[in-house]
C-alpha cells in the first residue's frame, strides 16, 4: 500500500532555485524541492512504509521551524529514517539556496 | 496413446515438411527452405533434445547451441527469402557453464541476425504456438516484423518464472496473480500480450496438438497474404507503437520519445 | 571540485555518472524528476515511483562532439527498465540515427547498471529491450555504440543483451555482465548448480576481469572518473570494436559441473 500524506507549514523566506537530491532505494527517499509562488511551504509525501503521519509531521515541522522557506516540496520515500529525511531536506535546501 | 510432440516441432512439420533442411545446425534448432504458395520462406523452430550436451538445455530451451545455431540459420537465410520463426521457447537455460561461457552473446547473436535481416530487405514473421518466454523470445522471435500466435491458454509470455518473480520481489503467489489480473503489464497469456499491439494475428485452433488440415490452411492463407505484401514484416519494433491496438498502451512510451525529441537540441 | 587521485564511478548516481562523462558544463538533462514521468504501474504494486523512472538522459558533448549519456540508476528497484526508463533508452539511440542521417553525428553512451527488465513491468520492459536492440543495431551501422558497465550490480537480463550487440563495451571489476541473475539459476536450477551467495564464485564466472579476459568487452578500466571517461573517448576516437557473436572456445559441456569450470580456468 503507498501512502500519500500532505503537510503545509507558514513561510516567508524565498529560495531561488529547484533541487533534487536522493533515490527511491530501502532506506532512502528522493527530494524534489521548488520554489513556491505564496508563501507557504507545501510537502507531499509518497511512502510504502504506512502509519507514519506523525512522524513526518514532527520531521517537517522541525525542518521549516528552523527554514522557514516558501516551498513545494515532493517526497517519494522508501523507509527512510527521520535522519535520513532531514538530511536529505538539508541537501536540497543547500542546492536551493 | 498418441506421442505429444513438441508443439514448436509439430507446426515447424506442417510448414516445413517439403522443404530443403538446413545441415550445420545442432539438432535442437530445425531450419528448411520452403515454399509457401512460391514464396520462398527459411523456416526456423527451437526443439528439445534430451541428449543435448548442455544439460540445462534438454528442453526446448535456448541456450549456447541454440543462441549460435539460430544466428547461423538466419545469417545463411539465401537472398530474398522470408524468414518464419515458429516459438516454442520455455525460456533460456539456466546454469552456470551457460554464464560462464556468456549466454547473453549466444541470445545477442540471434538478436543481431533477425534484426540485421528485417532490415537488410527480408520479411521476417514468427509464429507463437507454445511458450515464448524472456530472453529466449528476445532472441527468437521478438524481432518478427509480423507475429501471429495460436489463442491458446497454454501459451505463456513472461520474463521470469512465477517462483522467481516471488523469490526476487518477496511478494507471495496469490498477490502476483491478482496483480498480473490488475496489470496488464505482468500478464502471461498471449490475449493479454497483443493488448501492446505486439500480436498482429490470434488463430483459433480445437486441438493444438492435432490442428485439423482446414486450421493449418488458414494459418498458411495469413503467412502468405502477409508474404505477398511484406510491409508488416519488414517493420521495426518501433513502428509498433503507432498500430491502433497500441494507440492507449503505448502511449507513454511514446509521449517519453515525443519529449525526448522536442528537448534534444536546445 | 576537489581533486582526489582516484573518484569512484561506481559510487555516484546515474545523474553523476552521466555528468562525469559528458564534457564539464556540457550536461542537459531531459526529463528530469521535474518533469515528473514516472511509472504508473507501481503504486498498485506497492512500489514507490522515482521521478525519473531510474533512468538518466542527458545530452552534451563528449570530446566537444555532440553526445548523449544514458545511465540507469541501479538504486531504484535494482536498475530495472521499464516502460519509461526503456524508453529512453531506445528514444535516445533512435533520434541518434536521425542526427546521423541529418548530418550531425550524435555519440551515444549507454552507462547500464541493470538487472534487466523490471518485473512489475514485464510485458511492456521486453517490448522496450526488443525496441532498445533493435536500435542499437541500427546506430551501431553508422557510429560507435558504447556501453559502459561500471555500476554496483553490472547489466543483467534482457540488457545484457542489448549491451552485447554495442560496438564497444568498458567494464570495471566490479561489475559483473551475464544473462541469469545468481538467484534465478539458484532458483531455477537449485544450489549445487549455483549458490548465489558465494559471490567469489559468482565474480569468477561473470565479472568484469573475467569478461574482459574473455574478449567480451574491449576495456578493462579501474574504478574512477576519469580512466573511464579516457576509455569511453577512445571508444569514439580509435574503436577497436569488438569481434564478431561467435562461440568462444570452450570444453565439453558434458563434463561435470565443477571439471567443466576448471577447464575453463574458473575455481569452482
Amino acid at each position: 500500500m503507498i501512502e500519500t500524506l500532505s503537510y503545509e507549514f507558514a513561510a516567508n523566506e524565498p529560495v531561488a532555485n529547484r533541487a533534487h537530491v536522493g533515490v527511491v532505494a530501502s532506506g532512502n527517499c528522493e527530494v524534489l524541492l521548488e520554489p513556491a509562488a505564496d508563501g507557504r511551504a507545501s510537502i507531499v509525501v509518497r511512502t510504502s512504509v504506512t502509519g507514519f503521519d506523525r512522524t513526518w509531521q514532527a520531521v517537517l515541522a522541525r525542518f521549516f521551524a528552523r527554514n522557514p522557506v516558501a516551498v513545494q516540496i515532493e517526497i517519494n520515500d522508501f523507509g527512510a529514517t527521520p535522519a535520513v529525511v532531514a538530511l536529505r531536506l538539508e541537501q536540497a535546501l543547500e542546492y536551493a539556496r | 496413446m498418441r506421442t505429444v510432440v513438441s508443439r514448436g516441432r509439430l507446426w515447424y512439420e506442417r510448414f516445413a515438411n517439403k522443404g530443403t533442411a538446413v545441415a550445420g545446425l545442432p539438432p535442437s534448432v530445425l531450419a528448411a527452405d520452403v515454399s509457401l504458395d512460391g514464396f520462398p520462406v527459411r523456416t526456423i523452430v527451437v526443439v528439445p533434445d534430451p541428449q543435448a550436451r548442455f544439460e540445462r538445455a534438454r528442453a526446448g530451451e535456448v541456450g549456447i547451441d541454440e543462441g549460435f545455431g539460430l544466428a547461423a540459420a538466419v545469417n545463411g537465410t539465401p537472398k530474398k527469402s522470408a524468414i518464419l520463426a515458429i516459438v516454442d521457447v520455455p525460456g533460456q537455460a539456466f546454469g552456470v557453464r551457460e554464464e560462464a561461457v556468456g549466454l547473453q552473446r549466444a541470445l545477442a547473436a540471434s538478436a543481431d541476425a533477425y534484426i540485421r535481416a528485417r532490415r537488410g530487405g527480408h520479411p521476417v514473421l514468427a509464429l507463437v504456438v507454445g511458450k515464448a518466454i524472456s530472453g529466449a523470445f528476445l532472441a527468437h522471435g521478438l524481432q518478427a516484423g509480423w507475429i501471429g500466435a495460436l489463442d491458446d491458454s497454454a501459451i505463456e509470455i513472461h520474463v521470469m518464472s512465477e517462483p522467481a518473480v516471488a523469490r526476487v520481489t518477496r511478494m507471495q503467489r496469490e498477490d502476483l496473480a491478482r496483480i498480473a489480473r490488475e496489470i496488464p503489464a505482468t500478464a502471461r497469456d498471449i490475449h493479454t500480450f497483443a493488448r501492446f499491439g505486439a500480436i498482429d494475428r490470434i488463430f483459433r485452433i480445437a486441438d493444438f496438438d492435432e490442428p485439423s488440415d482446414a486450421e493449418v490452411a488458414n494459418v498458411h492463407e495469413a503467412l502468405v497474404a502477409v508474404l505477398r505484401n511484406p510491409v508488416l514484416a519488414l517493420r521495426n519494433p518501433v513502428d509498433k507503437l503507432a498500430v491502433p491496438a497500441a494507440t492507449q498502451t503505448r502511449a507513454l512510451a511514446r509521449r517519453v520519445r515525443d519529449e525526448l525529441a522536442a528537448r534534444w537540441d536546445e | 571540485m576537489t581533486p582526489f587521485l582516484t573518484e569512484s564511478f561506481a559510487e555516484r548516481g546515474a545523474r553523476e555518472r552521466a555528468r562525469a562523462l559528458l564534457d564539464p558544463a556540457s550536461f542537459r538533462e531531459l526529463l528530469d524528476p521535474f518533469a515528473r514521468i514516472a511509472s504508473p504501474y507501481l503504486a498498485a504494486q506497492d512500489v514507490v515511483p522515482q521521478a525519473d523512472d531510474g533512468v538518466v538522459v542527458a545530452r552534451g558533448t563528449l570530446g566537444n562532439r555532440r553526445a548523449c549519456v544514458v545511465a540507469s540508476d541501479g538504486r531504484f528497484l535494482g536498475g530495472s527498465i521499464g516502460e519509461i526508463g526503456g524508453a529512453k533508452i531506445a528514444g535516445a539511440l533512435e533520434l541518434a540515427r536521425r542526427d546521423f542521417e541529418d548530418g550531425r553525428p550524435t555519440r551515444v553512451v549507454l552507462a547500464l547498471d541493470t538487472g534487466g527488465i523490471r518485473l512489475q513491468e514485464a510485458n511492456l520492459g521486453i517490448l522496450a529491450v526488443t525496441e532498445i536492440c533493435d536500435a542499437i543495431v541500427a546506430l551501431r551501422e553508422r557510429m560507435p555504440v558504447v556501453a559502459v558497465i561500471a555500476g554496483r550490480v553490472g547489466v543483467y537480463g534482457g540488457l545484457s543483451l542489448s549491451t552485447a550487440l554495442c560496438s564497444a563495451i568498458i567494464v570495471s571489476e566490479g561489475a559483473r555482465i551475464g544473462l541469469n541473475g545468481p538467484d534465478v539459476v539458484e532458483t531455477e536450477s537449485g544450489i549445487e548448480e549455483m549458490d548465489s551467495s558465494d559471490r567469489p564464485l559468482i565474480w569468477r564466472v561473470t565479472g568484469g576481469r573475467r569478461r574482459f579476459e574473455q574478449d567480451f568487452t574491449t576495456e578493462l578500466v579501474a574504478d574512477d572518473v576519469g580512466a573511464i571517461r579516457a576509455a569511453v573517448e577512445r571508444a569514439f576516437e580509435r574503436p577497436r570494436p569488438l569481434g564478431p557473436l561467435v562461440p568462444p572456445p570452450f570444453p565439453d559441456p558434458r563434463l561435470e559441473r565443477d571439471a567443466f569450470l576448471h577447464a575453463m580456468e574458473i575455481q569452482p
